[in-house]
């Protein structure tokens, strides 16, 4: 029995993994062969060493930035996704949900563009601020650089989370909520003590899922920010347009593998530890 | 008495709150979209000034041009966008019930397997895949496009199909089983249709995704088969304001409709399980 | 059940794609104007002299991302039957780079256009001969493009502007070297003014011992850094200055004018050629080595490199100075639209400052310098 439950389990697996297989990891292991070949063919770490010698500041920025980023979407999609299950005015929880999800429709580049604009020294949302009186022009800073990328980040990924939360926590047994709140506890606190914990898998996912994707984003940090610092997609790119060197590149990319391979291991142990395998 | 006129004002300072609150937020999240809106329509913007100089339609009238192809590329960017999500839900529906039900070998080695497309910045795995592609002869068609696209979106749909699975009752389904449905008609019956709202939010991804996927399309597909992220790319890059946000605001007129018609979707089916 | 109707529908599909035979591929990288100027202005002078046949035109990107898109989609199909694109439109590095691979075919034998170009650039791509495998399409400048209003007399030489970014913090932008060739530009004319012989790096031959001289220029250039913003892009450059954040910084000619077209910089905006001078470079029309319709995209070659075309497209709609040489233009250009080319720039200082980029390996040098001295 247990055995034809494996390969049954291995059956309804296979197409999937083919089609990653066929498409990823057969193209991948070129990949991986030029980030471990020397310019003399042969094995060799030395397009890591070069990497590191170049970009190890640009590393930390990545790790940073998004882990920033994910900090600060987990905690407005809580926040987001907490009023609308447990809001009780209902033209605040209506309004919300009508407004929450729109960037999510909006692809990178896009968002990237939008913010350029709206971010700037000059841009709308300062302009805004001194026409309502909120800021002096003088005050006005722009927000180009690392706060840009999260900002835009944030502002992409948040929806997805939310959505993903919102969806979770509706699916949730109100009777136990209700009892909370009939027991006199704040909203508040059965968002966070009762309700979170269930949909902490959920959650995991979503924020996993932004994690890589913010990571592999090329047109953002390119089009919101500076390039000193800047991310890992920035300088893979860099190297291979400007030296056409697809080794460093590959290793990056590698760094990169390395980056979110480490988020993915913290949610595979403790997203489906506690959720206890089949 | 009192203490009732005391709790009324107090709600009516936390409304007051809570609307504030509200208007910052939609402030931070629809103040870059307006932004969009903005340039669609400027024919002049330039410092000093806070608003366009000059209004007009010009722009919209060159993305519009005979010449132009921003509606055929439209088309083909949601049928492909659709036949995506197709493809992947027709493998992540089996794969993420193996996933979240079935005792699979290495199990967490093949969640991170379907994770990894998503994570490498992928110019070189597409440059790869393209050269597979043209030895069988595929490259240039919305089929290649398509596969390309579900690879890089399987991630969304096996994974949350694998959450949605893990998330539905087991009792539920051995109730179905007790009362002799066959474990087929289990699936079908109860598993899968409590598993939808989840299996549709992750086609929606799937759809998002391939509506925004640039780099793979321009190796796979290009010239024959041209997307609006394709338009949009340049323009964006090139700083072209207008026509990067009049792209822009076009590609969200399908994301927004098929948004509208999952949320009825949704909407529906949480109800329904609301009752039971 | 579903699975077999989806293999079905995705089987006819794939049957459903091929195009008819008369295609004209043309690839082009760079901004969105160059690939409308194929689309709006070649194409339907094209296709009316070829009935039958349809011109299909794509951009890859801006930048040298945008020719090294198209190089590895060549590539990628060295083993296939026919190449996707039967003209591309490419910039310096990635013409010597797909000369030296095999991808491009030798045609401008068979254009008799290719007559009207004696720039050494024609034959000379950052150091690799490219003679017999490139047509110029237009020839375009890096500059400053300054605020007139928030600036009276811009800094004319580097070392000026040196002095200039010092006392007017934040005054200056450009965006670093991974954001654009603007930026790079500005680079390897900080070089050619800091760091020895400028001609040296443009002619060759290559020395891998010159490099150790640029470590004053890059320290200075690092100290400069502090004082200036780093703009994201060559359009981010632009933006700045549309917005009026920053009042001076490197843009390229051509996107200069077609955002002043476009009403994205105030009116009063100028451009200033700094000595002793920034790079420029062209862009090429070629023919990949595996395209179906060769003949046709001689054809269409001969027809954008044509006097009249080059006159009405290129220099008066667009502003870009021609990539057939001057003289050719003659009677065929109202002297306003010729002169409108060099307002602000004088074909004198044009001649002095407008430089070449280095050739290849030094060109990779100086980024690399940049990358370990400058920005980490």
């Amino acid at each position: 029995m247990s055995l034809s439950q494996r390969q049954l389990a291995l059956l309804l697996i296979a197409p999937g993994f083919a089609l990653v297989a066929a498409l990823f990891l057969y193209p991948l292991c070129f990949s991986l062969v030029s980030a471990f070949t020397g310019p003399e063919g042969g094995f060799s770490l030395q397009a890591f060493a070069k990497a590191w010698e170049l970009y190890s500041g640009d590393v930390v920025f990545t790790v940073v930035i998004v882990v920033a980023s994910c900090l600060l979407t987990a905690l407005l999609a809580i926040v987001i996704a907490g009023t609308l299950t447990l809001g009780e005015n209902r033209y605040i929880v209506g309004t919300l949900r009508a407004l929450y999800r729109w960037p999510l429709f909006i692809p990178f580049i896009v968002a990237a563009q939008c913010m350029r604009t709206f971010l700037a020294k000059n841009g709308l949302m300062n302009n805004s601020f001194v026409a309502m009186g909120l800021m002096e022009p003088l005050q006005a800073v722009s927000f180009l650089d690392w706060r840009g990328i999260i900002a835009t980040f944030v502002w992409k990924q948040m929806p997805f989370v939310a959505l993903l939360l919102a969806g979770a926590l509706a699916a949730l047994d109100r009777a136990t909520l209700e009892a909370g709140r009939n027991l006199g506890a704040s909203r508040l606190r059965v968002l966070v003590e009762l309700a979170l914990p269930q949909v902490m898998p959920q959650l995991l996912v979503a924020l996993v899922l932004s994690f890589v994707t913010m990571l592999s984003v090329l047109s953002v940090p390119m089009m919101v920010a500076g390039s000193q610092p800047t991310m890992l997609t920035v300088d893979m790119a860099f190297r291979i347009n400007a030296y056409g060197d697809y080794a460093t590149a590959n290793a990056l990319g590698v760094i990169t593998y390395l980056i979110s391979a480490g988020a993915a291991i913290i949610y595979l142990k403790r997203g489906m530890a506690k959720e206890g395998t089949p | 008495m009192t203490s009732y006129a005391m709790t009324r004002v107090a709600s009516g300072i936390r409304m007051l709150l809570a609307a504030f609150a509200l208007a910052a937020f939609a402030f931070f999240l629809i103040g870059p979209l307006l932004n969009l809106v903005l340039w669609s329509v400027a024919e002049r913007w330039y410092t000093p000034y806070k608003l366009p100089v000059t209004f007009g339609t010009r722009y919209w009238e060159q993305v519009f041009r005979p010449t132009g192809d921003a509606m055929a590329s439209l088309a083909t960017s949601v049928w492909i966008a659709v036949l995506t999500v197709i493809v992947a839900l027709a493998l992540s529906i089996p794969a993420g019930y193996a996933l979240a039900r079935l005792k699979l070998p290495v199990r967490s080695l093949f969640m991170i397997l379907f994770l990894l497309p998503q994570a490498f910045p992928s110019v070189a795995i597409y440059i790869n895949v393209a050269r597979v592609f043209y030895q069988i002869g595929i490259n240039g068609t919305v089929f290649a496009v398509v596969l390309v696209h579900a690879a890089h979106g399987l991630v969304y749909s096996v994974w949350i199909a694998a959450a949605a699975f893990a998330a539905v009752d087991k009792d539920l389904e051995l109730a179905a089983r007790n009362i002799g449905a066959s474990p087929l008609k289990t699936f079908t019956s109860v598993t899968l249709p409590l598993a939808a709202p989840g299996i549709v939010a992750s086609g929606i991804f799937v759809f998002l995704e391939s509506l925004d996927e640039f780099t793979g399309t321009f190796f796979v597909g290009v010239p024959q088969v041209t997307t609006l992220p394709l338009l949009l790319y340049n323009a964006a890059q090139g700083g072209n304001y207008q026509v990067a946000s009049i792209t822009a605001l076009i590609l969200l007129v399908p994301s927004v409709l098929f948004m509208l018609f999952i949320e009825r979707f949704l909407r529906a089916d949480v109800l329904a399980k609301v009752g039971s | 059940m579903r699975i077999l109707t989806l293999a079905c529908s995705l089987a006819a599909l794939i049957v459903a794609s091929p195009l008819s035979a008369q295609t004209l591929n043309v690839a082009s990288a760079g901004d969105q104007n160059m690939v409308d100027y194929v689309k709006d202005y070649l194409a339907p002078m094209f296709e009316k002299s070829h009935p039958g046949v349809k011109v299909v035109s794509v951009g890859t990107g801006p930048g040298d991302a945008g020719s090294q898109k198209i190089y590895e989609k060549l590539d990628a199909q060295k083993s296939a039957g026919a190449a996707d694109f039967d003209v591309v439109v490419i910039h310096q590095k990635g013409a010597g780079l797909m000369v030296k691979e095999g991808l491009l075919a030798k045609y401008t034998g068979n254009v008799e256009t290719s007559k009207l170009v004696s720039s050494a650039t024609a034959t000379n791509s950052l150091g690799a001969d490219v003679g017999g495998f490139v047509i110029p399409m237009f020839q375009s400048q890096t500059a400053l493009a300054y605020n007139a209003d928030m600036l009276k007399a811009p800094p004319a030489t580097y070392t000026e502007l040196k002095d200039w970014a010092k006392k007017n913090p934040k005054q200056f932008g450009y965006n670093g070297i991974k954001g654009g060739m603007s930026g790079v530009s500005f680079v390897a004319g900080w070089v050619y003014a800091f760091g020895g012989d400028a001609n040296k790096l443009i002619q060759g031959p290559y020395d891998a011992a010159e490099k150790t001289k640029w470590d004053a220029a890059f320290a200075e250039l690092k100290d400069f850094n502090k004082s200036v913003v780093i703009t994201p892009g060559n359009a981010g450059t632009l933006d700045m200055l549309n917005r009026g954040e920053i009042a001076i910084g490197p843009v390229w000619v051509d996107m200069f004018y077609s955002w002043q077209a476009d009403g994205k910089l105030p009116p009063n905006m100028k451009l200033k050629l700094t000595a002793p001078g920034m790079p420029g470079q062209p862009m090429y029309y070629a023919v990949p080595e595996k395209s179906a319709q060769k003949k046709l995209a001689e054809e269409f070659i001969a027809l954008a490199t044509s006097p009249q075309v080059q006159a009405d497209g290129i220099v008066k709609k667009f502003n870009w100075y021609p990539g057939i040489d001057a003289k050719h233009l003659e009677g065929k250009l109202d002297k306003a639209a010729w002169d409108k080319l060099f307002t602000d720039i004088t074909p004198a200082e044009l001649s002095q400052n407008g430089k070449p980029f280095p050739i290849a390996p030094y060109f990779n040098d100086i980024l690399e310098g940049y990358e370990k001295k400058v920005a980490n």
